[in-house]
């Protein structure tokens, strides 16, 4: 986390900023390349139009009772096009976002989540090491929904992954296969998945993700993961008479 | 207090001789447009399809007084991983409501995810391929004939927010095309995208005439999810009789139509703390806020027998992150279900069979005591089935089971 | 000395005085009043004290209907609305109903002054509670209770010891439609604040604002009085809830100053409803054929530097019918709407 705890000093870099200079490292040019890929996204216009700061994004806002995180300092960071301090935001308060929308709220029409989702989207396709990071441990579920079409699975309920939430854990990881096969919808007898998709429905799924660029974000994130995907993918899509 | 009380103060004025009368929508211009309109006309210049909703229908009112049309049956169920990955119960209870109703349905395995927890959760994704998941598993449903009926909030808000996008930007629509023509599939939008707990709430009346326990003396508290009625806000169903019309009408209505009291608390806005990857890999974030925020302040204001929500997160969030705080003996212990859960249980719904309370963590037996469920001899038939399954009698317990 | 009558619609300050005037220049008037007794929304809706020098509002108001009743040259009629127009200048055709009585009136010019409604909390976006909480109330409902001495809390009949006004209630705010700043609610959520502090004066006042809109003399005459000599508080930020807990409230925002949520308690809270076209102003631009802006509002062209002017010559339109106003904007162009309306049916033309 990039919180400054030396005296902290202000960009004199063109595009003056509020925002103490938390990532010298990075060119202001590298920074603003990236900005201007947030503000290319189709949907930036909807998201960002202008705010007056009330702060009605911060009341409503889950993450802001919890960390040092505020939606408006987003907005507000966007609208003044402060470039410094929008890049210090993609790598790190972006991560602290709860994604509830509560913030939609707003009177201006702006959507704080829906920009926070843009920035986590600019800095995984870009491979920013802090996108890395935040996904770090996350893999297993990016893993699951690609190869598998369903985002959790009943066998992922293991007590070592989710050791604060009690014994019933361990009653359903113990009892799995009997316990699925006590479902009564037919499509639910899946352990490693949450629901029985078909194989035809899968290769679409594939075809999605190579059609839309995925891929390319996975491989920036996370080159092994990628390679584990991939490999799933292209079986799967041989099998099925697909050349790639 | 030693306030200097001016002379001629201090009586009570009643309500109505300072406010006007309840608040009515009366024809005010709705600040959003229909999108229906726009999908209409995309429709007559051949950009796209649109599945109408069957019939018959219930029309239901909007949060700006627009009639939504909810199909009755011939339902092609969109399921939601968290529900079927770890609150089995859950798409059981909505299945068996269907089956109990008599309304006929389809569940597919032509679906997948809409993909929107990892999107939210990672942004390891992008708005290109999540318009492609949505519109393959629409393209699906309209290959059926049945008509989408969407089981998870986060789903259910995320289509409507693709449904913008590709209303709204052509260049968009044009890209998500493409791909469906590499699919050999139509570019399809339904007429509606309609949640199942919409389907609850237009059948709760039906529901009630069911019901075989009597509910009077439950205290229901609802969450009302984030996803349901904060992403476009517009489309979710609202009710004068219901919070006079400010808050969406959806679970409260079913609980109401039950003869359950309803236990109203202050933090009703909060979001559960799910966070979509917080819940993955920040738990202590979601086990604080969905604790201290939700479960804390609805123990304290309305001491519920029950908090009811209707979408996966919560009830995982709101569920599972008790335990920890009753470890350190913080005032939680309320058991957490959907809707469609509760609805079962009051139309008489095995506890285990149907709606898989064994999957749940907080402790939800007084609640079925209260009720008049006697599930300790519910128990004993479930482990009976188990037994078979074990010992392979039976390869599943199958619907014929259940209803039989 | 004009020949032909002006007719004004609506006797609220600016059609009181845009009558009054007209018929100082000679005109004779037609004063077209709905309700039964003229005074308009400060009247009906018991303003206690104008934003406009703190003068009782009863008094004020009671000033410029004397004038018009004492008018020789101003025919008014109450409980009566125009119902229908055909015609055009200099020969509009009105017909005037009154209860199930109709009449024509042949007019030279109309002057619209059919004035603004209260924004109605029931649509607000944030989750006031307006129609939940009996203390959560509007600064019409405030009014009321301050011209009563009885500042109290509905729910209880206790003197509060926190209050908070909350602004931008239905302006300023896409989510609802109304984009417009009501302009008023900045001056009056004040002045309501220091006779609040007059009236009750142990009690701490809160205002909770998105930018205080006090321009000109409202500055000094108000905003630096309020904060300097009667304490009130003003906080940055805008409630998103208002909650009850106990038999408190609960008010949640953002003190966007100190950059972090903020939970107070409070025992009356204060919705600055903000202005939406009357009724009479929406049935009235239809009616005569004249054009609104997307809120409703009658349209005048901005570029012409003619402040009443209308899309159709002959028509003026003065006060809050034109959006939001204060009184001496109100005053102001029903002045100017009056001196044109006279040259228009003296000469025909527009000046």
């Amino acid at each position: 986390m990039a919180t400054a705890t030396a005296p902290v000093t202000f960009s004199k870099k063109p595009g003056a900023t509020l925002a103490p200079d938390s990532y010298t490292d990075v060119d202001y040019s590298e920074k603003l390349r990236l900005w201007e890929e947030v503000k290319a996204d189709i949907r930036f216009p909807d998201y960002m139009r202008g705010c007056y700061e009330c702060g009605i994004c911060v009341a409503a806002c889950p993450s802001a009772r919890f960390y040092d995180f505020s939606p408006r300092k987003i907005a507000q960071a966007a609208a003044r096009e402060d470039v410094e301090l929008i890049y210090e935001q993609m790598n790190d308060d972006v991560w602290q976002c709860s994604q509830c929308f509560s913030c939609d709220r707003c009177p201006r029409q702006n959507s704080p989540g829906g920009l926070i989702t843009i920035l986590r989207e600019v800095a995984v396709k870009n491979g920013l090491a802090s996108s890395r990071e935040a996904l770090e441990g996350y893999g297993r579920v990016v893993y699951k929904i690609m190869t598998t079409g369903t985002q959790v699975s009943p066998d992922m309920l293991q007590p070592d992954a989710f050791p604060d939430w009690g014994p019933d854990v361990r009653d359903v990881s113990e009892n799995l296969d009997l316990w699925r096969r006590a479902v009564p919808p037919e499509t639910m007898h899946t352990t490693s998945t949450s629901w029985e998709v078909s194989q035809e429905t899968l290769i679409e799924l594939y075809l999605i993700w190579y059609y839309s660029d995925v891929m390319d974000m996975i491989e920036e994130v996370d080159e092994g993961l990628h390679m584990i995907i991939l490999d799933v993918m292209e079986e799967a899509l041989e099998d099925a008479g697909y050349e790639l | 207090m030693t306030t200097t009380r001016p002379e001629g103060t201090g009586t009570i004025i009643p309500l109505g001789s300072i406010k006007r009368a309840p608040f009515k929508l009366d024809g005010e211009p709705p600040p959003t447009t229909d999108i229906r309109e726009t999908l209409y006309e995309l429709e007559a210049a051949g950009e796209l399809i649109i599945q109408r909703v069957p019939e018959p229908y219930v029309e239901v009112t909007t949060k700006y007084g627009r009639t939504k049309k909810i199909p009755e049956a011939t339902t092609w169920h969109h399921k939601s991983c968290g529900q079927c990955g770890h609150i089995p119960g859950y798409s059981t209870a909505i299945f068996w409501l269907n089956r109990k109703l008599g309304m006929d349905y389809l569940d597919p395995t032509d679906q997948t995810s809409c993909t929107a927890w990892n999107y939210y959760a990672s942004a390891t994704s992008n708005s290109v391929a999540q318009g492609g998941v949505a519109m393959r598993n629409f393209a699906a449903a309209y290959e059926t004939g049945y008509f989408p009926i969407i089981h998870c909030g986060t789903s259910y808000g995320h289509y409507k927010e693709v449904r913008e996008e590709i209303v709204h930007y052509a260049d968009l629509r044009a890209q998500v095309r493409q791909i469906m023509d590499k699919l050999g599939k139509p570019l399809v939008m339904p007429e509606e995208i309609v949640h199942y707990s919409e389907w609850v709430h237009a059948m709760k009346e039906r529901i009630a005439a069911l019901q075989v326990y009597d509910f009077s003396d439950i205290t229901a508290s609802v969450h009302p999810a984030c996803h349901y009625y904060k992403l476009v806000k517009e489309d979710a169903i609202y009710d004068p009789d219901i919070y006079g019309g400010q808050r969406t009408a959806t679970v409260t209505g079913l609980i109401m139509a039950l003869g359950a009291k309803v236990g109203d608390y202050s933090t009703f806005f909060d979001c559960c703390g799910f966070g979509f990857r917080h819940i993955l890999v920040q738990r202590d974030f979601s086990r604080s806020f969905a604790t201290m925020r939700k479960i804390e302040v609805t123990k304290e204001e309305a001491n519920p027998d029950v908090t009811v929500t209707h979408d996966t997160g919560c009830v995982t969030t709101l569920d599972k992150s008790q335990f920890a705080a009753q470890a350190h003996n913080r005032n939680v212990g309320i058991p957490v279900m959907s809707d469609a859960q509760f609805a079962a249980l009051a139309m008489g719904a095995h506890p285990y069979r149907v709606c898989q309370l064994h999957w749940h963590s907080t402790d939800y037996k007084p609640l079925l005591e209260k009720m008049g469920i006697d599930w300790e001899t519910a128990w004993i038939e479930f482990e009976k089935d188990l037994k078979q399954l074990e010992n392979n009698e039976i390869e599943y317990l199958t619907w014929e089971h259940v209803d039989g | 000395m004009a020949d032909g009558r002006v007719v004004v619609v609506g006797a609220g300050p600016a059609g009181l005085e845009a009558a009054r005037l007209a018929g100082d220049l000679g005109a004779q008037v037609t004063l077209v009043e709905k309700n039964e007794s003229p005074g308009g929304m400060p009247i009906q809706a018991n303003y206690a004290a104008l934003t406009h020098g703190f003068r009782s509002a009863e008094e004020a108001m009671g000033e410029m209907v004397t004038a018009v009743l004492d008018h020789p040259n101003i025919d008014l009629r109450t409980s009566s609305e125009i119902t229908a127009m055909s015609g055009s200048a200099p020969e509009f055709s009105l017909t005037l109903t009154s209860g199930d009585k109709s009449e024509e009136i042949v007019a030279g010019a109309v002057i619209v002054a059919t004035g603004f409604r209260h924004f109605d909390p029931g649509r607000e976006t944030q989750q006031y509670g307006y129609y939940e909480f009996p203390d959560v109330i509007t600064l019409a409902d405030a009014e009321g209770m301050l011209k009563e001495n009885n500042f109290v809390r509905p729910s209880n009949g206790e003197i509060p010891e926190r209050v908070a006004f909350i602004q931008c209630v239905g302006s300023r705010d896409r989510q609802i439609g109304n984009e417009f700043c009501s302009k008023v609610c900045c001056g009056i959520s004040s002045k309501q604040a220091i006779e609040i502090r007059q009236q009750v004066p142990d009690a701490r006042v809160f205002i909770f604002y998105i930018d205080m809109r006090m321009y000109g003399y409202w500055e000094n005459d108000i905003y630096w009085p309020a904060q300097e000599e009667h304490k009130v508080n003003y906080v940055k930020g805008i409630v998103t809830e208002v909650l009850q807990k106990g038999d408190k409230l609960v008010i949640r925002g953002e003190d966007t100053t100190m950059g972090r949520p903020m939970e107070i308690s409070m025992d009356i809270v204060v919705l600055a409803v903000g202005m939406e076209p009357s009724e009479g102003t929406r049935a009235m631009a239809e009616i005569l054929g004249i054009g609104t802006n997307k809120y409703g509002f009658i349209e005048q062209d901005h570029n012409s530097l003619d402040t009443v002017a209308t899309s159709v010559p002959g028509i003026f339109v003065v006060g809050a019918a034109r959006g939001p106003a204060d009184l001496d904007d109100s005053m102001a162009t029903a002045g100017a709407a009056a001196a044109k309306a006279v040259a228009f049916v003296s000469s025909g033309v527009t000046v």
